[in-house]
């Protein structure tokens, strides 16, 4: 089913970034590291699911200062086969979010 | 608006040494074009825009969506696409993005574009991904 398509998909972001990220503080001298560490984990461990699919996977780290911050995405593909799922995470000074795009090959 | 600028394909049908069901472009997704198209969006719409925090979510939304559109009125009808807008304020904090992809290397590919608006202090990132259909 989507619905459990989609669980799946979001467990696969939530343990990549709390791997990459959970349990530290924002440190701009290492967020370059962080955003990179999260996509690849994220990446590879959806390829690993082993489904016939291309994937998109974007991670934005901000560093929580009061500032707003908003992403919004628009595609043009098959509904019927391709999807997306979003994960939001935060800790004391930090916001990450991550989106993952699948694409039917 | 430029024309003529989307992808010629065709599938390998064994001849020119391809494989059979291969499919080979004449010409080259061209991604310093879409970051033209990307860039001329988010100026035209955001150099006098203000950053009103109950609007911005439809403005980010709408982003994405006019620059889904116009990309696929410029020729790439024959791509599937992901287009990401991210606009945030800026207050001195510190932002980074980072995206990885696993597709097709020959047919496949991305451009992107950051604006920055010193007067509403805002920063928006315009992300395009096209992937042969």
């Amino acid at each position: 089913s989507s619905l459990g398509k989609r669980t799946e998909k979001a467990s696969v972001l939530l343990v990549a970034i709390e791997s990459a990220i959970g349990g530290n503080a924002y440190q701009h001298s290492k967020v370059n590291q962080w955003t990179t560490s999260v996509v690849e984990q994220t990446l590879s461990q959806l390829t690993k699911l082993g489904k016939p699919f291309k994937y998109i996977v974007t991670c934005v780290i901000m560093q929580k200062n009061g500032a707003g911050l908003h992403t919004a995405s628009s595609c043009f593909w098959d509904n019927s086969s391709d999807g997306t799922c979003t994960v939001r995470w935060e800790n004391k000074t930090m916001y990450c979010i991550v989106s993952a795009f699948g694409l039917a090959i | 608006m430029p024309t003529g600028c989307g992808p010629a394909c065709g599938r390998g049908e064994g001849e020119l040494g391809l494989p059979p069901g291969r499919v080979f472009i004449f010409s080259r997704f061209k991604s310093s074009t879409v970051k033209e198209c990307i860039h001329a969006i988010l100026k035209e719409k955001l150099a006098d825009a203000q950053y009103v925090p109950e609007e911005v979510p439809q403005l980010t939304k709408s982003l994405s969506e006019i620059i889904k559109d116009r990309l696929k009125e410029e020729g790439f009808d024959r791509y599937k696409m992901v287009v990401q807008v991210v606009i945030g304020e800026q207050r001195g904090e510190g932002v980074n993005m980072a995206a990885r992809c696993f597709w097709d290397a020959d047919t496949d590919s991305y451009a992107h574009d950051v604006f920055v608006n010193v007067s509403i202090d805002c920063f928006t990132i315009g992300n395009v991904k096209l992937l042969l259909l």
